[in-house]
């Protein structure tokens, strides 16, 4: 035994967040410079994205979906407020750091050589949780 | 000798934990950044088997 730590997901690799959106069943387009983003007010200030879902692709939703390149290098999520409670809030955003992470995970072992020893998902009374463990070459 | 694992565990809110079994000393720092990945450490707690290894080293340095 040594080590342990609660660590909360960053989005920064964008392969991996493009990829976990579409394990989720979303179009997603990717614009480098950034496009604008739809929202339901027409009238709002036109917010721009580097990852984009269009609201035809989300179900309930009032405005697009996309995520932003930060100066530091994370994504941050920008969305319609109103679509907080269409089923795009919180939990929503915790889904695709779920997937996200298990997919960086899984590919920085590949590259690195870590075995992969299992590959649970477990169920919980919070949720589904991914559970992934590796070994270490001697 | 014990074999060392690493056990990530990602729930549904994106908060994952990490855990390094079999590791002594500074041995699993490399290892706990590669699975970090970038991540925000929330709560850190190095195990007993870190500080045994970390006197061990020190009672051999000091004969």
């Amino acid at each position: 035994m040594s080590k342990y730590s609660i660590n909360q997901t960053v989005l920064r690799e964008e392969k991996y967040l493009v990829e976990a959106l579409k394990e989720m069943g979303y179009e997603v387009e990717v614009h480098p410079e950034g496009a604008p983003l739809n929202s339901y007010y027409a009238e709002q200030e036109a917010k721009v994205a580097n990852l984009i879902i269009r609201r035809q692709h989300l179900r309930g939703a009032y405005g697009d979906i996309g995520f932003t390149r930060q100066p530091g290098g994370q994504f941050a999520v920008v969305k319609d407020e109103l679509d907080e409670h269409r089923g795009y809030g919180a939990r929503w955003v915790g889904r695709v750091q779920q997937l996200y992470k298990e997919k960086q995970t899984l590919a920085m072992a590949r590259a690195k050589g870590y075995p992969l020893i299992s590959h649970e998902v477990i169920e919980t009374a919070q949720g589904e949780q991914v559970r992934l463990q590796f070994a270490v070459r001697r | 000798m014990q074999e060392k694992t690493i056990t990530v565990t990602i729930d549904e809110n994106g908060i994952s934990t990490l855990d390094l079994e079999g590791f002594a000393g500074k041995g699993c720092e490399k290892v706990f950044e590669d699975f970090r990945g970038g991540d925000m450490v929330k709560v850190e707690r190095k195990k007993p088997a870190y500080y045994t290894a970390q006197v061990d080293q020190q009672e051999k340095s000091q004969r």
